[in-house]
C-alpha cells in the first residue's frame, strides 16, 4: 500500500488533498466554519498567492535545476509594479512581467553559457534582485494608490474567482495543456531524468532551460505583483516568506528535486493542499503557528519518503529486527 | 541536484587542458580585486578609525560564525542549509531562557543543544534516507518558526537582571570577544576539515558520494556530523546575538543563512561540494563586510549593501566556477 503511493507521483498529492478536506472538515465538526461557502474563494485566493511561483520554480526542479531567485523576483515585481503602476496599472504589471521575463532570461543564459550551478547563479540573483528592490523603495513600505484597482483585483467574481486567482488558473491551464497536448511536456521531463541523452536526442537543452528560467522568473513577478496590488502596497522584505509554500507546492505536487518527474496539474495540486489548509485553518480559528507546523511537517515527511535510500535503509532495519525477535 | 552537472563532459576535458593558466588568471583577478579593495579602504577617509573597525569586527562575527558551518554542509555536497539563520535565532532565544533560569552555564548548555539537535535531526534525515537537503531544509525552517511561535506569541525575551551577562561584552585583547569566538570557530572548523578523519570523509562524500561509499566511509555518520557542527556555530552566533543585543526574538536570526551561504560562495568553496575551507570562508566573510562598510562610510544608504552583496555573489560564481562544472 505505501509503496503503491510511493510510486504514483501524479495519485499522491489528490490522496494528502483528501486526506487535507477529510482532517479539516472532521476538526470543524458541525460548525459549518470550514465547509462554507467562503471557504473555495479564500482557498483560490491563498492559492493565487503561492500557486505561480510554485508552477515557476518547480518547472526549474523538473529540468534539475533550482530558481532560488523567485523569492527576490517576488517582491522586487510587488515594488516595481506599485511604484510605476499607479495610474495606468496594466503598465506596472507589463513592466514587472518584463522585468521578470528579463531576469529570468539572464540568469538562463548565465547558466547555460557559463555551465554553472542553478543554485549559485539564482543565489545571486535573489540577493541581487533584493537589494535592487531596497534600492528603488529605500527600504520603506510602499503604499498603492490606486485602490480601485486593489478592490477589483480581489473582487469576488461568481462568488469564486476573483481576477488574482482567475489569472493564476488561466496559466496554469494553459501550461497544462502545452505539457499535455505538444513535445513540450515530454522534452522537459526528457531533460530532468537525463540531460545528455535529451541532448543527444536532439532536444535544444540549452533553449529549454533559458525559457524555463524566463518562465519561473514570470511566473514570480505576476503573483509578486498581483499581490502586491491586492494588498496596496508593496515593502522589499514583506514578501520573502513565499520560498517555503512554493518549494512544499512543487514538491507535495510530485515534482522530484532530482529531476524529471511532475506535472503542472500536481504542482496546481500541491498548491491546492496548501491553500486548503492554509484557508482550512484560517477558517476553523486554530492559531497561525498550527500552518506553519503542519507545512513542515508535511514536507518533512515527503522529503524522508522521497529519500532514494529510504527502502534499503528499511529493509536493514527489518533484517536486524527479525533474527532477534 | 548533486547531479546537475552530469552532462558534457567533453567540456571539462576542454577545461582540464586549459586548468593552469586559468589557475593562473584565476589567482592575478583575486590578487587585484584584493589589492583594489584594500586601495578604496585606504581612500575612504575614516575606514581605518577604531569605532569602525570594531564594529566591522562585531558584524562579521554574527554572519562569520553561521558561515563556518555553512562550510562544512557545502563541502559535504549539500548545498546549503535554510534553517541555520532560524536555528541561531531559536538559540538566541533559548540562551536568554535558560540564562534566566540557571545562570550562564545553563544557558549556554542549552542552547548549544537546542541548535545541534536540529541540524543534527536534519543531517541524520539528509545522510540516512538521503532526504534532499533543500527541502529538509526549507521543512525545518517552517518548523522552528511554528514551534518558536507557540512559545513566544511573537514577542521578544530579555535578560533578567542580575544574570551577570555584561561581563560578556567586553574585549579580549582589544578584539571584540564575538571576534575572538569567531576566530576560535574558525580554527576549529579547519582543524575537523583538515586534520581529522571526518574532514577528509567529508571531502570525499562531497566530491563523489558513490565513491566515499565504495571505500566503507559510512556516509551518514559524516553527513549528520557536518550538520550538528554545522548547528552547534550557528548556535554560537545565536549566543553572541543575544549577549550583543540584550535580547532576542525570532527575527534576529533572518537573513544569516543567506549571508553566510554568500560568504561562502565569495569565499571561493565549490557550491557542488568536496573542495573549500573554512578559512576561504572567513576571508569571504571578511570582504562581504568591509564592502558593506565602506559603502556605509561612503554615503551609500544601506540598501545598497544588498545590491552589492548580490552583484558580488554573481560575480564571484562566474569567475570560479565557469568551465569547472558539466
Amino acid at each position: 500500500m505505501k509503496t503503491s503511493i510511493r510510486n504514483d507521483p501524479h495519485f499522491r498529492p489528490l490522496v494528502i488533498l483528501a486526506a487535507c478536506v477529510v482532517l479539516l472538515g472532521a476538526a470543524d465538526w458541525g460548525q459549518g466554519r470550514f465547509l462554507s461557502a467562503a471557504t473555495p474563494f479564500s482557498t483560490l485566493q491563498t492559492f493565487a498567492n503561492i500557486g505561480l511561483v510554485a508552477l515557476g520554480l518547480g518547472l526549474t526542479m523538473m529540468i534539475r535545476e533550482f530558481d532560488l531567485s523567485v523569492v527576490g523576483m517576488f517582491g522586487l515585481a510587488g515594488c516595481v509594479a506599485v511604484m510605476t503602476g499607479a495610474v495606468h496599472p496594466w503598465f506596472g504589471i507589463v513592466l514587472a512581467m518584463a522585468i521578470g521575463l528579463a531576469a529570468g532570461v539572464v540568469q538562463g543564459l548565465i547558466i547555460v553559457r557559463f555551465a554553472l550551478g542553478s543554485v549559485g547563479v539564482t543565489l545571486g540573483g535573489l540577493l541581487t534582485f533584493v537589494g535592487v528592490a531596497y534600492v528603488l523603495t529605500e527600504s520603506r513600505s510602499v503604499p498603492f494608490e490606486n485602490i480601485r484597482v486593489a478592490l477589483l483585483v480581489n473582487e469576488p467574481i461568481v462568488g469564486l474567482f476573483s481576477l488574482r486567482s482567475g489569472i493564476s488558473l488561466a496559466i496554469f491551464a494553459a501550461v497544462a495543456l502545452l505539457f499535455g497536448f505538444t513535445r513540450l511536456g515530454r522534452d522537459v521531463i526528457a531533460i530532468g531524468s537525463d540531460r545528455r541523452a535529451a541532448m543527444i536526442t536532439g532536444v535544444n537543452v540549452d533553449a529549454f532551460v533559458v525559457g524555463i528560467f524566463a518562465f519561473s522568473g514570470f511566473c514570480a513577478a505576476t503573483s509578486g505583483a498581483l499581490l502586491s496590488y491586492s494588498l496596496a502596497s508593496a515593502s522589499p522584505a514583506g514578501l520573502s516568506d513565499v520560498l517555503v509554500p512554493a518549494a512544499a507546492a512543487a514538491i507535495l505536487g510530485g515534482v522530484s528535486l532530482g529531476g524529471g518527474s511532475g506535472r503542472p496539474l500536481g504542482i496546481a495540486t500541491g498548491a491546492l493542499i496548501l491553500a486548503v489548509l492554509r484557508s482550512g485553518l484560517n477558517a476553523v480559528e486554530a492559531p497561525p503557528f498550527v500552518n506553519d507546523i503542519a507545512m513542515g511537517a508535511i514536507l518533512l515527511t515527503v522529503a524522508i519518503l522521497d529519500g532514494p535510500y529510504l527502502v534499503r535503509r528499511l529493509g536493514w532495519i527489518a533484517s536486524r529486527v527479525r533474527p532477534s525477535s | 541536484m548533486t547531479g546537475t552537472g552530469v552532462a558534457a563532459q567533453g567540456t571539462r576535458e576542454a577545461a582540464m587542458s586549459l586548468a593552469p593558466d586559468r589557475n593562473r588568471m584565476l589567482m592575478a583577478v583575486r590578487v587585484t580585486v584584493v589589492a583594489l579593495l584594500i586601495a578604496i579602504c585606504v581612500a575612504t577617509p575614516g575606514f581605518f578609525s577604531l569605532p569602525n573597525i570594531l564594529s566591522l569586527l562585531t558584524t562579521v562575527s554574527f554572519m562569520g560564525c553561521v558561515a563556518v558551518g555553512m562550510t562544512l554542509i557545502t563541502i559535504s555536497g549539500n548545498i546549503m542549509s535554510f534553517s541555520l539563520g532560524a536555528t541561531a535565532g531559536a538559540a538566541a532565544m533559548v540562551f536568554i531562557v535558560a540564562v534566566n533560569f540557571g545562570g550562564v552555564g545553563v544557558g549556554l548548555v542549552a542552547a548549544l543543544a537546542v541548535a545541534g539537535l536540529v541540524s543534527a535531526a536534519q543531517g541524520f534525515a539528509v545522510g540516512w534516507v538521503r532526504a534532499n537537503p533543500i527541502i529538509v531544509s526549507i521543512a525545518t525552517l517552517a518548523l522552528i518558526y511554528g514551534v518558536a511561535e507557540i512559545f513566544t506569541k511573537h514577542s521578544s525575551v530579555y535578560f533578567r537582571p542580575g544574570t551577570g551577562i555584561e561581563i560578556l561584552r567586553g574585549k579580549l585583547g582589544g578584539l571584540p570577544l564575538e571576534f575572538v569566538v569567531l576566530l576560535c570557530v574558525t580554527a576549529a572548523g579547519q582543524f575537523i576539515l583538515s586534520l581529522t578523519r571526518f574532514g577528509r570523509n567529508l571531502h570525499m562524500i562531497g566530491s563523489s558520494f558513490r565513491a566515499a561509499e565504495a571505500a566503507g566511509v559510512k556516509t551518514w555518520r559524516t553527513v549528520t556530523g557536518a550538520y550538528l557542527w554545522a548547528g552547534l556555530f550557528a548556535g554560537l552566533a545565536g549566543i553572541m546575538l543575544a549577549i550583543r543585543y540584550d535580547g532576542a526574538n525570532m527575527d534576529y536570526g533572518v537573513g544569516y543563512d543567506y549571508d553566510a551561504i554568500a560568504a561562502v560562495l565569495v569565499g571561493g568553496t565549490l557550491i557542488k561540494g568536496g573542495q573549500g575551507s573554512v578559512l576561504r570562508t572567513l576571508a569571504g566573510a571578511m570582504i562581504i563586510a568591509i564592502v558593506q562598510a565602506m559603502l556605509l562610510l561612503r554615503g551609500f544608504r544601506q540598501e545598497w549593501q544588498y545590491l552589492f552583496t548580490g552583484l558580488i555573489v554573481l560575480a564571484v560564481i562566474m569567475l570560479h566556477t565557469s568551465g569547472e562544472r558539466r
